[in-house]
């Protein structure tokens, strides 16, 4: 599937809930060959400080009208930046990058979606593919997880409940749905006997995915995890974005994958959770700093 | 003379020579941001380009450094790779027959923990088919052992290249490094050592560091700064380099547009080499070439070969003329 340099024109950009944009971009070339789980490589602004192009998974793809949505949360300068662009803009895009979520092959079967956070991203596309040629009866089998900090950071789920999936919100603060981790939820519900998954889609902060990845491991339950990293290129050529790997044969040895080329969709055994670092997050309060 | 008599029909000539290569221009991609020529295969055709570096070579495949590998800051980024590369043997059978397909000239990148590895490399790379040129990497800040010290000491540096120099015909390029007291000396010895060119810069020792986390940003701790940051730095270092020897010279540091590019060849250097800004933009290297052309229309020249090294250091006061007539005639008076 050929990358492609577009200028992508802004269509529309809406603040979905707190600190999070969703951004409407009208790039063709990108659009009809884009799948869920994909990424672009975005500038944020013209010049030179923010100096690189940001990731960013496919929210929405919409072939016929040549338009992707992505969603993002303020978390510093290039991401204020981009909060800034208005209808009528144009932003230099590279797309579509990346492997993408693989779907089931089954229809009737259980399958759960866990979202931490802005990790919600690439999985709207992705529900929105696995309900597609669904009849209503059987999207009652898919599951969303969604958890956030607190209320205010939920995108509100009826966007999701309405593609006729049964949503589970938790907020760490309690002041949405269950109180505690999204993870926790998950486990609860599981434990329950209920919804136990045949097919685990995850995407948001890292230790949410290590849990995910743990239990998955442990209950053998194929998992598709969709990872982030700090990358320059996006193409396979900064070798920036490396991600320890179990070494196939050595487990002393250092072994890299690559989330721009490998991924951003990893299963859980392909990575070294126990090497990964704790990522820094800058307090809110010194963002516009 | 008019705008429109000084620019001409034919597009001008971009061909530069290098010692013993002959490039169609002199835009190059920089090693380690093009990786092996075929993750650009959807943005550019090679052949389109002067050259391409290709991503630093070892003996055996290197795995890099651990994550986090790079950070951005004002107007640049740091990184620590760490050198990751297939080694190479899987450069020579996996990589090399789809740059062969390219019409382009190849620079090979090689790099080494001793003498012997670079000799063993050169010799493994000679009289290879569709390999132009080596060009020692002397310099790489990113690994502890990775070249450091035979870039900061003229005696090392002269030592690998007249090793290297023994074990190959190929045209030899050496990468100097800017974290040193005097670039000079550096460059002095690695000439008189039997390197046919210099290319310079390589990137800027650097650190950045979290105040909320307490923890350097990179696992490396230090890594190598590139980016329009580094521009001025290169500039100064390509400007001393050419006072201090007289073979070509090839600018890299920090050039983003045709402007950027068309300052190195001003100060003297022959060719250039684009880094970091083929990350922010695939085709940069293409738009560059465009750019040079059309200065080039503009400016009524038929060779880039006429405005390299055109740089006119004289100070010059403007009206310093007119205020000699006016003494003068204030004299008379």
């Amino acid at each position: 599937m050929a990358m492609v340099q577009d200028d992508a024109r802004v269509v529309d950009q809406q603040e979905v809930a707190e600190r999070t944009f969703r951004l409407r971009l009208r790039s063709e070339r990108i659009a009809v060959t884009a799948r869920a789980g994909q990424f672009v490589m975005l500038q944020v602004h013209h010049g030179t400080d923010p100096l690189l192009k940001r990731p960013f998974s496919f929210h929405r793809i919409m072939p016929e009208e040549g338009l992707i949505e992505i969603l993002y949360r303020v978390v510093g300068r290039g991401t204020w930046c981009l909060s800034q662009c208005s209808p009528g803009n144009h932003l230099k895009i590279v797309g579509p990058l990346g492997n993408g979520f693989t779907l089931p092959e089954k229809d009737d079967r259980t399958v759960v979606l866990i979202a931490g956070g802005i990790g919600i991203a690439p999985l709207h596309e992705l529900m929105v593919q696995l309900t597609s040629n669904l009849q209503a009866d059987k999207r009652h089998a898919i599951h969303l997880f969604y958890g956030a900090r607190t209320a205010a950071e939920l995108i509100p789920t009826h966007l999701y409940s309405r593609l006729g999936i049964m949503v589970h919100c938790s907020t760490d603060d309690g002041s949405s749905g269950y109180q505690g981790y999204v993870t926790q939820l998950f486990e609860l519900m599981v434990n329950q006997e209920r919804h136990r998954p045949a097919l685990l889609y995850a995407c948001g902060p890292l230790v949410m995915l290590y849990h995910v990845a743990r239990w998955s491991l442990a209950q053998n339950v194929p998992s598709q995890l969709s990872l982030e990293s700090l990358m320059a290129c996006g193409i396979g050529a900064c070798l920036g974005c490396a991600l320890p790997a179990p070494h196939p044969d050595d487990p002393m040895t250092d072994s890299y994958l690559h989330v721009c080329k490998d991924g951003p969709i990893f299963k859980a055994g392909s990575i070294a959770w126990t090497k990964l670092q704790r990522q820094p997050t800058t307090p809110q309060i010194y963002l516009y700093n | 003379m008019d705008q429109a008599s000084k620019t001409t029909d034919h597009p001008p000539d971009l061909s530069v020579q290098l010692g013993p290569l002959h490039l169609k221009n002199p835009v190059m991609v920089a090693s380690g941001t093009c990786g092996y020529g075929e993750e650009y295969a959807d943005f550019l055709e090679l052949g389109q380009l002067g050259a391409v570096v290709v991503k630093g070579i070892s003996l055996r495949p290197r795995p890099g450094n651990p994550p986090p590998r790079l950070v951005e800051t004002p107007s640049g980024m740091i990184n620590a790779i760490g050198l990751e590369n297939v080694g190479v043997a899987a450069f020579l059978t996996e990589k090399l027959p789809y740059l062969r397909t390219q019409q382009v000239p190849v620079i090979v990148n090689i790099l080494g923990n001793t003498v012997e590895e670079y000799v063993e490399l050169a010799t493994r790379l000679d009289g290879v088919d569709g390999i132009a040129a080596l060009e020692i990497n002397i310099s790489c800040p990113n690994v502890k052992k990775g070249g450091v010290l035979f870039g900061t000491n003229p005696e090392a540096a002269a030592g690998v290249v007249r090793a290297v120099r023994r074990a190959t015909a190929l045209p030899l390029i050496t990468k100097l490094t800017p974290n040193v007291t005097d670039i000079r000396a550096i460059a002095r010895a690695a000439v008189d050592a039997g390197s046919d060119m210099l290319s310079c810069i390589n990137t800027v020792a650097a650190v950045a560091v979290d105040i909320f986390s307490r923890r350097p940003k990179l696992a490396n701790i230090v890594g190598g700064l590139s980016g329009p940051a580094i521009k001025p730095i290169a500039l100064r270092c390509t400007y001393e380099v050419l006072q201090a020897v007289q073979c070509p010279v090839i600018g890299i540091g920090g050039i983003m547009t045709a402007t950027d590019a068309l300052e190195f060849l001003l100060v003297g250097a022959r060719a250039i080499q684009v880094g970091t800004a083929n990350f922010i933009n695939p085709r940069v290297t293409l738009e560059i070439i465009k750019g040079m052309e059309r200065f080039l229309r503009v400016e009524g020249l038929e060779n880039i070969g006429d405005f390299i090294g055109a740089l006119d250091t004289r100070c010059v006061f403007p009206f310093a003329e007119e205020a000699c007539d006016l003494e003068t005639m204030m004299s008379k008076e």
